[in-house]
């Protein structure tokens, strides 16, 4: 009877324990209505071949951040940036991705990454509907993973088209001569530049696409000489690229050569190659003669904090957190983000303005040609033509 | 064009063979497949453009490059491999990727990601040969490359130390039996065969302007193609491969294009050569197990 009455007391004590941690913990946990912060994911190359882009994209991340919370943040909540380095690498993108929704619950993302990349993490940010701004990544597959994926950057094919646009009605080639990085970026940017020229009735006389790290593209420039290119367009990064004007230069060519953002960087490109690219023409989103408010703001602050000029990388990634701000301003949720972002009319970035996204969610803005003359970038021309600059 | 791309084809080879011939040397001695050998490369290019950045002497620049490269073999012989002689040789090749991935790293870390120039006046004219020019540098790849070449080979073959070298790399215990020093000579080796990588970091980084964190990259997996290529431990045979692949990247883009991805025809030309020759081109001594 006596043990009866020990064993009741006893479960009587431990329901009452546990009745009382778990008040305990009801009126201890706060009951959470609004965040602190709100956390904005990023991933970009900061490691690998492509670390000068990553890092050149992730400096300005942090300055676009830095600058938006010294201005109050988001309605007084500071952003956080929840920074990934993919390592140029497909497969750490897509777990990067994967760890941002499901582990950072991020609120929205940047992508400050290459094509590969940003096409293999777009799927997953759909499939948990957070929106997603693809900085400088031009593939056009990129914002048809789904409603919530927006591509910041004008689309290759948009970009593709205006190099054919350029060389062949501004520079007069006829017969040109085709050089690609082979991955999605290259692929994009030829095929629109393809249906462009024979939209516009020239003739391509090869196209080649080389890997990273390809050094020697004297025997591919003299046989496209020998087929009588008058005009050459090169899809190249900056490092082929910085290898294929030595070639250029060796070979003594003096035909229109028109390049692509890819060359875009001031550290990798522009400062080695110099007067070596004089006369090199190339589509970028980045005019640096014709800088805005926004864009002479973020030269300065960007050369200030970094030591250097910044590149279209950079500025292509700054505007995409702008662009973020304005839509986080008018809601935190996913659906107003993308609401928001998908209804931009005339925004002002850095890189240009962005007239409008199309329903595919491709960006669609003037094409900023620059030209290298005594070893300087300057701006050259706009491409403002609706029909090639909508994708 | 054929004149053009026998000349680029046979600078190339000459930078691969310089590449790969330090890696060739070790393996001939000690049975190690040395991927960390291009660490050194790049180590080298590096280093010398420092030094050249700073004293504007070339000859400088690649004293420091070849120095530091070198201690880096001595090192890794020193405190890595001796350790792992007596396994199974799968061993010390992946214990060999692992410090050229982290060599890379570390690379990135303190040189930073971006890529630098090494624009050094290499003090050679250029000219025309056929209707194509060949630049100082290039010239300057081949002159060196059939110097150290032909250098090494005439060492190994007709000098005494050689003679020890390829006493040790027939069989490493009856040589140490006999009296010879096989620590000293394994420590000699290595620190020549990273020096002679220096050489082909030095000049590759001149010649293409650039030096970055990833550079070591596909000289990395190409100098295992062209060692097994040319003939397992055979200096003679790394040479001719080096030749071969070379120029047959040079005419196959030359003719046809990028049609394959350049580096793919070193691999392709393996598969094809050791299908018909396993025993590689021109194949090293034989080795007593």
């Amino acid at each position: 009877m006596r043990t009866k009455r020990v064993r009741a007391g006893a479960v009587v004590a431990v329901a009452a324990a546990l009745v009382g941690c778990t008040a305990a913990v009801a009126i201890a946990a706060p009951t959470v209505h609004r965040a602190s912060q709100i956390s904005i994911g990023f991933f970009a190359p900061e490691s690998g071949f492509a670390a000068a882009d990553g890092q050149s994209a992730y400096d300005a991340a942090k300055l676009a951040v830095n600058q938006i919370n010294a201005a109050g943040g988001v309605h007084g909540q500071m952003l956080k940036l929840v920074n990934y380095d993919d390592g140029s690498d497909v497969k750490q993108a897509v777990s990067i991705a994967t760890k941002l929704v499901t582990q950072d619950h991020v609120t929205a993302v940047v992508s400050g990454s290459y094509s590969d990349q940003t096409l293999a993490a777009a799927p997953i940010f759909q499939r948990y509907q957070t929106p997603m701004l693809a900085a400088y990544a031009v593939n056009p597959g990129i914002p048809a993973a789904g409603s919530y994926i927006f591509q910041q950057d004008y689309a290759g094919n948009v970009e593709g088209a205006a190099g054919a646009y350029t060389l062949v009605k501004m520079l007069h080639a006829t017969k040109i001569g085709v050089v690609s990085i082979d991955n999605d970026f290259g692929h994009a940017l030829v095929a629109g530049f393809k249906a462009e020229v024979a939209k516009l009735g020239a003739s391509i006389v090869e196209t080649d696409f080389n890997q990273f790290g390809e050094k020697t593209f004297t025997p591919v420039l003299q046989r496209d000489m020998g087929k009588g290119a008058n005009g050459y367009y090169m899809v190249q990064y900056a490092a082929e690229a910085q290898q294929y004007m030595t070639d250029w230069n060796q070979l003594g060519l003096k035909k229109p050569l028109v390049g692509t953002e890819g060359v875009d960087s001031t550290l990798q490109f522009v400062k080695p190659v110099g007067k070596a690219a004089d006369g090199l023409i190339f589509t970028t989103p980045f005019n640096r003669d014709g800088a805005n408010a926004v864009g002479k703001k973020f030269i300065s602050t960007f050369a200030k904090a970094y030591g250097h000029l910044p590149d279209m990388v950079g500025a292509t990634t700054y505007d995409s957190f702008l662009e973020l701000k304005t839509a986080l301003l008018k809601g935190t949720s996913a659906e107003a983000i993308q609401a928001s972002i998908a209804a931009t009319r005339d925004f002002n970035g850095a890189a240009g303005t962005t007239l409008r996204y199309t329903s595919g969610r491709s960006a669609v803005k003037p094409v900023d040609l620059e030209i290298f003359r005594n070893g300087q970038v300057h701006h050259y021309a706009y491409i403002r033509n609706l029909s090639i600059i909508t994708p | 064009m054929f004149v053009s791309s026998l000349i680029e084809g046979i600078v190339i080879g000459s930078l691969y063979a310089l590449m790969a011939l330090g890696s060739s040397l070790v393996y001939g001695l000690l049975r190690i497949l040395d991927i960390a050998n291009v660490a050194g490369l790049v180590l080298a290019a590096y280093v010398g453009q420092d030094v050249f950045s700073g004293t504007h002497s070339l000859p400088l620049a690649l004293l420091a490059g070849i120095g530091s490269a070198s201690t880096l073999g001595f090192l890794l012989q020193r405190l890595l491999y001796r350790s792992l002689l007596g396994r199974s040789p799968i061993v010390p090749l992946i214990a060999s990727v692992g410090v050229f991935i982290a060599f890379e790293e570390l690379f990135r870390l303190i040189f930073g990601p971006y890529e630098l120039n090494f624009p050094a006046s290499v003090g050679l004219p250029s000219f025309h040969l056929g209707g194509n020019l060949v630049t100082g540098v290039e010239l300057l790849i081949v002159l060196v490359g059939c110097t150290v070449l032909v250098a090494t080979w005439a060492f190994i073959r007709f000098t005494r130390v050689g003679l020890t070298w390829r006493a040790v790399a027939q069989d490493r215990e009856t040589s140490a039996a006999m009296g010879i020093r096989t620590s000293l000579v394994m420590g000699v080796v290595f620190v020549i065969g990273y020096g002679l990588a220096a050489v082909a970091g030095v000049l590759l980084a001149i010649n293409y302007n650039s030096i970055t964190p990833t550079m070591g990259d596909i000289p990395a997996y190409k100098v295992l193609a062209i060692i097994v290529l040319g003939g397992l431990g055979s200096p003679l045979g790394t040479i001719a491969a080096s030749m071969l692949i070379g120029l047959s990247e040079t005419f196959v883009a030359a003719y046809w294009g990028f049609v394959l991805p350049r580096d793919s025809i070193a691999f392709i030309l393996l598969i094809v050569v050791l299908l018909l020759r396993p025993q590689g081109l021109i194949p090293g001594e034989p080795v007593r197990a």
